[in-house]
């Protein structure tokens, strides 16, 4: 199998982390890891491979059963502070979660440092950073502080969480089960993925975020395991919660293709309001961790009497995760004016909320502010456009669609992910359209993603997805030169060769070989291989059973370099007839291009 | 030495490593499904206990919810129906919280949520029916009556057939509210066709039939309840209400009579009293009046006269009121100057032509005066009425 594309990385963890990033108390990378590695690789090379699938539905079951039991966490936690039917004018609704706040500081600071923050950067410096390296203390305490937080009304949500708890299992039982440190990074991801399909209920979107956000690409290896684990959380999450999407959808069809205007309109929302939330979070967190550090411990109280004022106001649908209020704006349960009114006001309290370094996720705040963005636009349409057919509730899924693809910027995983909470397909156009226009508005509104931008703030230097997705990367046509070489046939003799590349410029000629490869040769290589010979020798006969490899002008420009060392020049390769040359290749060529700027 | 799948020779201490590494694997293995089997008994006592609260939660707010709707306080049951789908959402509950909503005056929320049940249930005779509801409220009668008409059409859980009655003749309040009457009355009709043979309901469809300017139709269901042996008593006064109306004096004073002299009567309102009194009192003057067809010769001319009488003084008082007026009346003085001046009984006995004609012009003469110079009172009133409908006053 090939290997997996996860960058090396041998840094050892500090114990002083930034935002939860660093592990605390995570044991250096050392070097009898790597021997007692080298030593099962010769005793057992196919070991790993095996345990790596196994350990891939083990890590799914767990990451689903730990995603059940936090959300069950959530709840109760939730019913015993804010009551079963917290609504505006209960003043247990201002203290709760200021009192929450504050005991979850309490704890992040003095015993659980790496629960800070989402848990998706988090996963990413593990993998990157740390070798796969997330402490058993970091799911203790990203379980326990987020349970709380969320439960105690901060505006946050479980899904982040989510994945770091199943990317610190996968961590956890690769690091018991003694795996090479390869495999140790490539478990993180494969249990962010089982954590996240749980918690969305939704595997394929959670496999394809985590390529999307966390690896940036993948191969058979890691994507068999992602499946695997994916799967098994979610049938794990399942069994639980039933087989029902996570969002009771009301039917959605659509009758005229001109409504698509009408989603057009909420990709431009979308697109525009994804990049304000960006913009206040951006501001926002790196103002309040600027703070003196005795401030930490009640900026999360703060934080909390926030948002508790903001429910205790008239406005509790903000507090917690939200899947309910979301469920009754699909349902139309609001008129658009008040859906207007959450979607800002559920801004500012996860902003608030998320700025303080409350543990919890951003996903869950995402999607409720689009789907009462596309609750807005959808009543409003509506209400002024009564002839329009489209559901409330389809403009609610595509909403939250469309603020996934415009705030987190994932684009692929914002259809993916719509479609399976929805389990309707015939929403795909509508999506497609209106989260397309949503990232691009947002891109070219706000270049760097959300998660680009924490993790500047908190000093690493981790791989932007984004970014890598829209590398102009150089391929070889942009080097390729007019063939200004002889081409000779294998037939030809060496003498008539000679005499060919003796006035060539290069000194150097390809020959066309009668099975269709090619070989360059150079004057040296001519000379020596000449000497031994006869003049009149066929020149196939005299040379090496190598040939010059398959290049085609598509393909990257690196990977041509490796084969200069051995060939003098490169042919390049029409796809369609091999025979035919589109022209070649030089290292000067490349190397010329390479210094060009893009 | 064994060799491993690459090939590689180990040696004795790398077989022995091997042997040991396999079994940690599988002891590792072992406590990992432990581990997992624990964690899964823990979670599902968790998530039992919780789905468990959940039911009980949503089920208590649920009934909190429907007592503060039927007691008339939409707003609490408005939070209490909200939570109650927090926990188990239903479809009941969905459309309870909305007509919470319709009963509090929130009424474009109420509409939106209905709006969003229906288009998933376009069907369902409950959603049609608030939509309809809602659609009175403000003023969208098109849409009122697509609703009705579509609730009537829908689906109902439990007693469809009652339901679609009861939305039948609130269609028919609606349009008569509307002055709608022709279609109200179809529905009536409709309704009154299929109704059970409950006094109750068939009363109710005669009382809308009355408001639907259908008296007819309204007597004929309480004369057929009235023909009962045990007649329920708002049939007898409403059989003599409309009969009433209808200028079916004899039958109005039957029917009146025998509902004033039922025990049952006291129990109506002094109001109700004094009018039914009234109209069994009108009818009776009314039959003594009437020159009817079924009298004999000599009553009937007896009547005739002393009408000619009344009427002929109501013409001078109104030709006289007024110079105007009289213009308006000649043609009436000048066919009374064409009879006979000196009528009497005999007379009009032997002549019937001439009782006829005397007859008509007096009820022609009482229209007219009505007319021109107001409504009469006394027995030139009852006059009016037996002029209006002649044929009607004895009939059975």
């Amino acid at each position: 199998m090939p290997d997996p594309p996860i960058p090396a990385a041998a840094t050892a963890p500090s114990d002083t982390g930034i935002a939860g990033i660093s592990p605390p108390g995570a044991p250096p990378v050392s070097p009898p890891r790597a021997g007692l590695s080298a030593t099962v690789e010769r005793i057992a090379p196919t070991r790993d491979e095996r345990l790596f699938l196994v350990l891939s539905i083990f890590i799914g079951v767990i990451s689903g059963l730990l995603v059940v039991a936090f959300r069950v966490a959530i709840e109760w936690i939730r019913l015993l502070t804010l009551g079963s039917a917290p609504h505006g004018g209960q003043f247990r609704l201002l203290f709760v979660p200021a009192i929450a706040g504050l005991v979850v500081a309490a704890l992040v600071i003095w015993f659980f440092p790496a629960a800070r923050g989402s848990g998706v950067n988090q996963t990413k410096a593990a993998l990157y950073v740390y070798d796969g390296y997330i402490s058993f203390r970091t799911v203790i305490g990203k379980f326990l502080t987020s349970a709380l937080a969320i439960g105690g009304g901060h505006s946050l949500g479980p899904e982040d969480p989510s994945l770091q708890i199943g990317a610190g299992v996968a961590s956890i039982i690769a690091r018991n089960l003694h795996l090479s440190r390869r495999r140790l990074r490539m478990f993180a991801p494969i249990g962010a993925a089982a954590g996240l399909a749980a918690a969305f209920n939704a595997p394929i979107s959670a496999i394809l975020f985590v390529i999307e956000e966390v690896i940036g690409s993948w191969s058979a290896a890691v994507l068999g395991s992602l499946v695997l684990s994916a799967i098994s959380s979610v049938v794990v999450a399942r069994a639980f919660w039933g087989p029902e999407p996570l969002f009771r959808i009301p039917s959605i069809t659509l009758r005229d293709p001109r409504e698509l205007l009408a989603y057009a309109v909420l990709g431009v929302c979308g697109g525009l309001l994804a990049p304000l939330f960006s913009l206040v979070l951006g501001y926002l967190r790196p103002r309040l961790r600027a703070l003196p550090r005795w401030s930490l411990f009640v900026q999360p109280g703060i934080a909390g009497l926030t948002v508790g004022a903001i429910g205790f106001f008239g406005f509790p649908q903000v507090m917690g995760v939200g899947y309910d209020v979301i469920d009754q704006a699909m349902h139309g349960q609001f008129v658009w004016q008040v859906l207007l009114a959450l979607v800002f006001l559920k801004l500012l309290a996860t902003t608030v909320s998320f700025s303080s370094g409350t543990p919890g996720g951003m996903f869950a705040p995402t999607l409720f502010i689009g789907a009462m963005l596309g609750g807005a636009v959808g009543a409003f349409e509506k209400h002024f456009f009564p002839h329009l057919t489209g559901t409330i509730g389809a403009y609610s899924l595509v909403g939250m669609g469309v603020l996934f693809a415009g705030f987190l910027r994932v684009p692929l995983t914002s259809v993916f992910m719509v479609l399976e909470v929805s389990g309707n397909y015939s929403i795909v156009l509508p999506i497609i359209l209106a989260n397309t226009l949503a990232f691009l508005i947002s891109r070219s509104l706000q270049p760097v993603g959300i998660f680009e931008i924490f993790t500047q703030q908190d000093g690493l230097d981790l791989p932007s997805m984004e970014e890598q997705r829209e590398e102009s990367v150089l391929h070889i046509e942009d080097a390729l030169q007019p063939v200004s070489v002889p081409i000779v046939n294998g037939s030809d003799t060496l003498h008539s060769v000679s005499q060919t590349i003796s006035g060539a410029p290069g000194a150097a000629c390809l020959i066309r070989l009668f099975d269709g490869s090619w070989y360059a040769i150079g004057a040296d290589e001519l000379t020596s291989v000449a000497a031994a010979l006869t003049p009149d020798t066929p020149i196939q006969n005299a040379l090496k059973p190598d040939r010059t490899p398959l290049l085609f002008p598509d393909m990257p420009l690196d990977s041509a370099l490796h084969f200069f060392p051995r060939w003098p020049l490169l042919p390049i390769l029409n796809r369609a007839s091999r025979g035919t040359l589109e022209g070649i290749l030089t290292l000067d060529d490349v190397l010329r291009r390479y210094r060009r700027p893009v | 030495m064994a060799p491993t799948h690459a090939g590689t020779i180990l040696t004795p201490e790398e077989r022995l490593a091997r042997r040991n590494l396999m079994l940690r694997d599988a002891f590792s293995l072992l406590t990992l499904f432990l581990i997992t089997a624990v964690i899964f008994i823990l979670t599902l006592f968790l998530f039992r206990s919780f789905t468990n609260h959940r039911q009980e939660l949503g089920a208590r707010w649920k009934a909190r919810g429907e007592v503060a709707l039927r007691s008339g306080h939409p707003e609490i049951a408005i939070d209490d129906l909200r939570s109650a789908l927090a926990y188990v959402p239903n479809r009941e509950t969905e459309i309870e919280l909305a007509t919470a909503l319709a009963d509090a005056g929130r009424t474009q929320e109420a509409t939106v949520y209905f709006t969003t049940l229906w288009e998933s249930a376009p069907g369902d005779g409950t959603i049609n029916l608030q939509l309809a509801r809602l659609a009175v409220k403000e003023g969208h009668e098109d849409q009122a009556l697509l609703h009705y008409q579509s609730a009537l059409d829908g689906t109902w859980q439990g007693n469809g057939y009652d339901r679609r009655r009861e939305v039948r003749l609130e269609m028919a309040r609606y349009l008569i509210s509307r002055h709608e009457y022709n279609p109200a009355r179809n529905q009536l009709l409709i309704a009154a066709g299929n109704a059970p043979d409950n006094p109750a309901i068939k009363l109710e469809i005669a009382g809308l039939l009355e408001q639907a300017n259908a008296p007819q139709d309204a007597l004929g269901i309480d004369r057929s309840l009235a023909s009962r042996r045990d007649p329920p008593l708002a049939a007898l006064e409403g059989a003599g209400r409309t009969s009433f109306a209808l200028g079916m004096y004899r039958l109005a004073s039957d029917y009146l009579s025998r509902a004033l002299a039922s025990p049952l009567a006291a129990g109506f309102s002094e109001n109700q009293k004094i009018a039914d009194r009234n109209m069994l009192d009108t009818s009776l003057q009314v039959l003594k009046l009437d020159p009817g067809s079924d009298l004999a010769p000599r009553a009937r001319a007896e009547r005739l006269l002393a009408a000619r009488k009344i009427v002929r003084q109501r013409l001078t008082d109104c030709a006289g009121a007024n110079p105007l007026l009289a213009s308006r009346l000649a043609g009436l003085v000048s066919r009374w100057g064409q009879l006979p001046s000196q009528l009497t009984v005999a007379k009009l006995e032997q002549q019937p032509d001439l009782e006829q004609t005397l007859l008509q012009l007096a009820w022609d003469t009482e229209i007219a005066t009505a007319q021109i110079c107001g409504q009469p009172t006394g027995d030139d009133a009852l006059l009016l009425r037996i002029a209006r409908n002649p044929w009607t006053v004895e009939q059975q």
